[in-house]
């Protein structure tokens, strides 16, 4: 292409074209050279996917491909436009995206099926003479068979399998594991739907159909504020990220926008330009401080302390001093704040009690429906108690009266707010809160007040049925004297001086949080007085930082009561914007039917994961802290100091929490018992609990038969990026190589369980098979006996919402699998498929009996208005009522492809619904078997509708859906009109005939439709905002009272202190002992520090931190960062490698030293993969263990409760948490560098220079 | 006409099975026969075929899927070695199937199209000097892995040497040593693994015009020779 031989040397032509006043010219000239830089970016199609990540952000984005090949993405900008005055959306992504497309063709991919060697070699042996059910039972039956694959968890020896030989032998095991010790032996785990919903449907499909156990995992993340289900009876419900733009004061508290939320950041930014103040509450210098106008750097983990100051003073200036309007009609309208408490006695002093209910009453107030279930209060105007409409006792049973109206009885009510006035109140008393400042342990400030504070409080004398006489008070008038404000009721404790160093003044925040007085008044002032003017519209946004504390409640319920003593819930601009983990699956009551293959056979098995790690991983074993030492002094009577997993076992035991497994018994075996005696399921099973010929699993989690079997992984890192206790994992749960350094209860003479059966030998590798579905070779999959290869986001067809914004997104295949993945719906319809072939060896059709607790948002949530166990005499067993259900479900195995591959007659049967409502929707099935055709083959599924195809599965949800499909929008309205007997119906009638399909999306993100399963509305004129509907459209609060719930009058609440916010101190783990700190025995320079794992820049968990383009933007492998103070404390320079390590295990990391970190923390950004640029530790001689090799989780009982009201079960709804952040490390330099790349055993191995 | 030494060596680095342990035999005879070959290379080969051959077909699929699937310094996609994580590796694989396109194959394989046993396949097919050339402009790569692969005693070098001698020995030298050199060689040497890892340290004022210095460096870098493998940081995965 010489440009010589087409070039003028002597002569300029004149026919060249001359514009623009000569300043322009036209040539004609060779321009083919141009053609190299079309080629470069011309491409065959572009096709517009996602990425299935937990990251919220659900972005579009445009995948380019050339000849079958992915050759890069970028940024769709198509989103449909906002309205006028608000900024659009887009561009949305981020760097991490963008590089995602290195992910398909990258040497870290996983190719084939992979299967351990040793396990391969036995297999084959067993094959060649048996049939597959029986080969798998023989390798099971011999211990050194099976120890020839177990032990060597986590050190390679892989070999490739063909996908039939694969499935073969997860379809025996799962056939083996049902007929040996029963189907909820086999475990899933998969989390967040939401990022792909149709892959984690697959899986959960699969399970279900077979009755085995799939795991929570919102609260096992511990992403899951619990504050929120106890103050509204919802899991999460936040506004969409636009909506910070509507705010007018917005706080940043542990949650870092810029970094975690990049593609929404720009409404922040944006709305900052609007004149929109903002203050950051960061301890470190975060990405967020800068944007503040204030930054607040309290110490980590004392976020309470300075919520509640920060409350003290709204209380104030803005309900006491004066009262604010707007905020008082709000208090008296939305919240439990009116509702009357009992004083109750204790050793003579009084303490709050229970909520008073119309069934404490003579007449029981006229109410003959549950009236333990509604709670009362006084009416302004005649003076009289009444039980107000909304409280839960009006949701069951009866129509018209569940709602917000100010009414009772069908006349109007005022709700008395306060007995402050001399004519409202017959004395002052005082009345005992419990505190905590008093207990904090290290480096936490250690306050010198009591742990008991005694308050005046205006009460009144009631008399109840039977004549007995009671003193109550209000909520507010508590709820005030608990905030430590004087209202000239005498008495100590109280101030009316904010610089009192006294409880929950700001001084006293002062001391604790580090955060000076003054800035605490102002950014309250600012907070409050802004929602004045504005009613409602400040805003605080909160995450982690603040949710992964032993405490979090009091951390959440603190903030929360800011929010709600401001008018802030519900309102556009306002409210709490929780944004932790993707949890929002917009079309949820859809995807539920698919899911858990609800059309097939109700109910499903759900656990709560965290509650079963704790017991499966043996972590209660190590377990440090008692029960006794989180109690509240001012506690009732009680058998109270016992062992928290004691208390996770009542709670099983009462059907407050799930059970997996969840019978000693094989179930299957136990429906045959039954029905060989001539009894009822339920009535047999109740009978011999009792006798105790049945146990239920969780008295014995250590017994063999009550050993989790199988366990598939999919779409997750659970080894290598969730699993709190990691070290603990690999000891018990895989039986392989593992850092525990501390020793157990048995070992060390503590203090034994109470009902938890202790076996002096604990377990060493519980699973028969881990099965693990990935693209990339995580650390999960290291550990893995089977790997299976799964396409990647620009490889499949699904769908991917958010709660940051209301579109809906689809995964597409841009291009076929590559090498022999496979697409998740492909593989478990694979399994499923082979399970069908291989099952009649053992199983048939079989009756199995699932376990079911007291469940939120059904008539269960009012079984236990008073703490009773069955086995401790205190009533009798009957099933759905003192304990969980026993449901008898039928299980056809030899069909259970025939069911996963099409839709079932149940949603014909029984129709389908969520959260309380339940729709008829046999014209939806109708139109899926037209959309997606019928199954014309015999059995089972024929006449039924298609399941096919990943697309056929997205159909299915977008179809029964209210949010995509608006004819069932307007029915669901319609069947919550029944309850609240109020028109809702009006929110969706406008969108009655949209209906949104799979190509739909694939052409352009399609906004969804207001739907009663949340609680805010998509509009033209407001924002998606959590409580919208609360507020504006009057349906209660799924709690107690119906309003949002700043009491909590549980006994077990009460019990542990928390009725009320208050400010706790982080728990003391007491993991730093002085066996395991050799070098403070040695007098070797280190530090103790508080270890946090905030969520990072480079990657999204785990995801792309394997990613080269990644690591080159950070430094390239597991880092911690530290202060510059306690760097030279521990004689440490920045990017020295250190070892941060206590009695749970070891980590390695280089440290960077930098003056953003606050002095006494120890951050390590979760979730750096083991298998990258880590070197072995010198504590423990493995490789150095990720972020969660430090780590161990701890319960909570008050995460335990059942069966009351907003406080009942829900799948990823309430349960146990995995909290870490109270968690301290001794960090010191490391003195050599082992990569442990010498060979591991002889020289047969030969070098290995990066395999692992 | 096929080349019937490069369709042994792409057999000999495919996943080992037992119709290729059959087949070793055979294989090993042909590559024997090669005097293309330097005969140190062929007496290595003959115990690889061997060993391939007979030994048990567990520890074999072990040690490749270790090496060769788990190892990425040891990838047999080429490109890995190329491009990397760079957005050039999409654009490379297309040309790679263009190419092949143009020879008259179609690929029919879940490997992608830079897999080196696809590649000699497709060379087997054609003259041996087109076969050469292209294997040249790749001998760098096949000689690094060669080298790789020595030091960690695996008998799967002389596969990959035979080839760099089939391409004419001409590896570029400095390309080798460069991708030899690459930092997780001695991964115990403290100081050479702190001098990868360092940044540089910023420093404010007095000039405001001065620029970033980090900048300023990883300017330099891109000035430098190309780095033409992916590890810019030990990695000891």
């Amino acid at each position: 292409m010489s440009h010589l031989l087409d070039r003028l040397n002597f002569f300029q032509s004149k026919e060249l074209e001359q514009f623009s006043d000569g300043w322009g010219q036209t040539t004609a000239e060779n321009r083919d050279w141009e053609d190299t830089y079309r080629n470069r970016w011309r491409h065959d199609k572009i096709v517009r996917s996602t990425h299935g990540v937990n990251c919220t952000g659900s972005c579009s984005w445009k995948i380019y491909v050339k000849s079958g090949i992915v050759t890069w993405e970028t940024q769709q900008t198509d989103y449909p436009r906002t309205r006028a005055g608000l900024p659009n959306h887009e561009p949305r992504g981020c760097a991490r995206g963008a590089s995602y497309s290195w992910y398909l063709y990258s040497a870290n991919r996983v190719k084939n099926p992979l299967i351990r060697g040793a396990l391969m070699r036995a297999w084959r042996k067993m094959r060649e003479t048996m049939t597959p059910v029986a080969a798998w039972a023989a390798i099971q039956n011999d211990p050194a068979l099976r120890a020839s694959y177990v032990t060597t968890r986590g050190k390679g020896g892989f070999v490739r399998a063909t996908w039939d030989e694969a499935t073969e032998i997860v379809a025996a095991a799962n056939a083996y594991t049902a007929k040996t010790y029963g189907p909820d032996r086999v475990f899933g785990f998969s989390p967040i739907p939401a990022m792909s919903m149709v892959s984690y449907a697959a899986g959960s499909r699969y399970l279900s159909l077979l009755g085995g156990t799939c795991m929570s995992f919102y609260d096992w993340y511990c992403d899951l504020p619990p504050a929120s289900p106890q103050t509204w009876g919802e899991q999460t419900d936040v506004p969409e990220s636009a909506d910070w733009y509507n705010a007018g004061f917005l706080m940043l508290w542990g949650s870092n926008v810029p970094q975690t939320r990049t593609p929404d950041a720009h409404f922040y930014t944006e709305v900052r330009y609007r004149g929109t103040k903002s203050a950051v509450v960061s301890p470190d210098y975060s990405e967020a401080a800068k944007f503040g106008d204030i930054w607040l750097n309290p110490q980590a983990g004392t976020d309470a302390a300075l919520a509640m100051a920060m409350g003290h003073v709204i209380l104030r200036e803005y309900h006491l001093d004066r009262q604010a309007a707007y905020f008082e009609e709000y208090a008296r309208k939305y919240t439990d704040m009116p509702m009357l408490v009992r004083l109750d006695a204790r050793d003579g002093r009084l303490v709050p009690g229970r909520m008073l209910r119309a069934d404490d009453f003579d007449d029981k107030l006229g109410e003959a429906n549950n009236p333990d279930w509604k709670t009362v209060a006084y009416d302004e105007a005649s003076g009289q108690v009444v039980a107000p409409n909304g409280s839960i006792g009006f949701r069951w049973g009866e129509e018209g009266k569940w709602n917000l109206e100010q009414r009772a009885k069908g006349v109007e009510a005022n709700l008395r707010l306060s007995q402050i006035l001399k004519e409202h109140h017959d004395e002052v008393v005082g009345v005992d809160f419990p505190y905590f400042g008093g207990v904090a342990t290290g480096a936490f400030v250690k306050c010198d007040h009591p742990e008991v504070l005694t308050r005046n409080i205006p009460a009144r004398r009631v008399t109840l049925a039977g004549g007995e006489e009671v003193l109550v008070a209000t909520v507010f008038d508590l709820f005030c004297a608990n905030y430590g404000l004087d209202r000239g009721l005498g008495g100590d404790w109280v101030s009316k001086d904010f610089s009192d160093d006294s409880p929950y003044t700001p001084a006293w925040a002062e001391k604790i949080t580090g955060v000076a007085a003054e800035k605490i008044i102002a950014v309250a002032r600012e907070f409050a007085g802004n929602a004045e003017k504005t009613r409602g519209k400040s805003m605080v946004i909160l995450g982690a930082g603040l949710n992964h504390w032993y405490h979090m409640d009091m951390n959440y319920r603190g903030i929360i009561n800011m929010l709600v003593m401001c008018g802030c819930i519900g309102q556009e601009g306002g409210g709490w914007s929780h944004y932790v983990g993707q949890e929002k699956l917009r079309p949820q009551t859809g995807w539920q039917p698919l899911a858990f293959a609800l059309d097939w056979s109700r109910p499903p098995r759900h656990m709560n994961s965290t509650s079963c790690w704790y017991a499966h991983t043996d972590q209660w074993r190590y377990e440090t802290l008692r029960a006794g030492e989180i109690l509240s002094p001012t506690a009732p009577e009680g058998d109270w100091d016992i062992s928290l997993i004691d208390y996770n076992i009542r709670a099983e035991r009462m059907g407050w929490l799930p059970s997996a497994p969840q019978l000693k018994t094989n179930p299957l075996e136990v429906s045959k018992a039954a029905k060989a005696a001539g009894k009822d399921i339920p009535a047999y099973v109740a009978e011999q609990l009792k006798s105790g010929a049945l146990q239920m699993s969780c008295e014995d989690p250590d017994a063999p038969e009550n050993w989790p079997r199988n366990l598939f992984v999919w779409r997750s890192n659970l080894l290598g990026s969730s699993g709190k206790g990691h070290e603990y994992f690999l000891k018990h749960l895989l039986g392989t190589d593992h850092g525990v350094m501390g020793k157990d209860l048995g070992e060390e003479g503590g203090v034994m369980p109470k009902e938890a059966i202790w076996h002096d030998q604990a377990p060493k590798g519980k699973l028969d098979l881990l099965v693990t579905i990935d693209f990339r070779m995580s650390t999960t999959c290291v550990y893995s006996d089977i790997v299976l290869p799964t396409a990647s986001w620009y490889e499949k067809d699904d769908l991917n919402t958010s709660d940051m914004h209301p579109f809906i997104h689809p995964l597409q295949a841009a291009v076929d699998p590559a090498y022999e993945s496979k697409s998740d719906w492909e593989i478990f319809k694979s399994i499923a498929r082979k399970f069908s072939e291989v099952a009649p060896e053992v199983l048939g059709v079989e009756t199995d009996i699932v376990q079911l607790p007291l469940l939120h948002d059904t008539p269960g949530e009012l079984a236990q208005a008073h703490v009773k166990d069955w086995k401790k005499g205190e009533c009798d067993l009957i099933p759905g009522k003192t304990a969980p259900n026993y449901i008898a479900v039928e299980r056809d195995y030899p069909n259970l492809y025939k069911k996963f591959t099409s839709v079932g007659p149940l949603l014909e049967k029984l129709g389908n619904g969520g959260k309380g409502i339940t729709w008829d929707t046999s014209a939806e099935v109708g139109h899926l078997r037209d959309l997606n055709g019928v199954v014309q083959d015999d059995g089972v599924s024929k006449g039924h509708a298609k399941l096919e195809t990943a697309i056929d599965a997205a159909e299915m949800i977008l179809m029964l859906a209210p949010e995509t499909n608006g004819e069932v929008a307007v029915k669901a309205w319609q069947e919550l009109e029944k309850p609240t007997g109020r028109h809702h119906a009006h929110l969706a009638e406008g969108a009655h005939h949209t209906k949104i399909r799979f190509r739909d999306i694939a052409a352009q993100p399609r906004k969804i439709i207001s739907s009663p399963t949340w609680s805010g509305i998509e509009s033209e004129d407001v924002c998606y905002n959590a409580g919208y509907t609360n507020v504006h459209e009057l349906i209660p609060w799924r709690t107690l009272t119906g309003r949002q719930q700043l009491y909590q009058d549980h006994l077990w609440m009460r019990a542990f202190g928390e009725g009320f916010v208050s400010y706790r101190p982080p728990v003391d783990l007491k993991t730093i002992t002085a066996a395991v700190n050799t070098d403070a025995a040695e007098g070797s320079p280190h530090v103790v520090l508080n270890f946090i794992t905030p969520h990072q820049k480079w990657g999204i968990h785990s995801t792309y931190t394997d990613n080269l383009l990644m690591l080159t933007l950070n430094r390239g492998g597991p880092v911690v960062w530290m202060s510059e103070v306690d760097a030279q404390k521990a004689g440490l320079v920045d990017n020295d490698w250190v070892e941060a390590y206590n009695i749970n295990g070891a980590l390695t990391a280089r440290v960077v030293v930098s003056q953003r970190i606050k002095q006494g923390t120890l951050f390590m950004y979760h979730a750096q993969e083991k298998i990258v640029n880590t070197p072995g530790s010198e504590k423990t001689g493995l490789r150095g263990g990720i972020h969660n090799s430090v780590t161990r989780t701890t319960l909570k009982p008050t995460h335990m409760i059942g069966g009351y009201a907003q406080l009942s079960y829900g799948f990823n709804y309430y349960g146990t948490v995995g909290s870490n952040r109270d968690e301290f490390v001794i960090v010191r330099k490391m003195k050599k560098i082992d990569w442990l790349d010498t060979p591991a055993s002889g020289p047969a191995t030969g070098k290995v220079e990066a395999a692992e | 006409m096929m080349d019937r030494t490069l369709k042994a060596l792409s057999l000999v680095l495919s996943y080992p099975s037992r119709a290729l342990q059959g087949a070793m035999g055979e294989v090993g005879a042909v590559l024997a026969a090669d005097p293309r070959i330097a005969p140190g290379t062929r007496a290595q080969l003959r115990r690889l075929t061997d060993g391939l051959g007979h030994g048990d077909l567990y520890d074999l699929q072990e040690s490749y899927v270790m090496l060769f699937d788990r190892s990425r310094t040891l990838s047999l996609n080429l490109f890995e070695h190329i491009h990397g994580e760079s957005r050039e590796r999409g654009g490379a694989m297309v040309s790679l199937i263009e190419t092949y396109r143009a020879g008259g194959f179609e690929p029919d394989t879940t490997e992608l199209p830079d897999h080196l046993p696809v590649l000699l396949e497709f060379l087997a097919s054609r003259p041996f000097a087109e076969a050469r050339e292209i294997l040249a402009d790749a001998a760098h790569i096949l000689d690094a892995l060669a080298a790789r692969l020595a030091r960690r005693e695996s008998g799967y070098a002389c596969a990959l040497a035979a080839l760099v001698q089939l391409a004419g020995g001409r590896a570029d030298a400095d390309a080798v040593a460069e991708m030899l050199a690459l930092p997780d060689d001695d991964p115990t040497d403290l100081a050479a693994l702190d001098a990868v890892w360092e940044e540089t340290e910023v420093t404010f004022g007095p000039d405001p015009n001065a620029g970033c210095p980090q900048v300023r460096d990883m300017l330099a870098t891109m000035d430098g020779p190309r780095h033409s493998a992916t590890h810019s940081r030990p990695a000891a995965e």
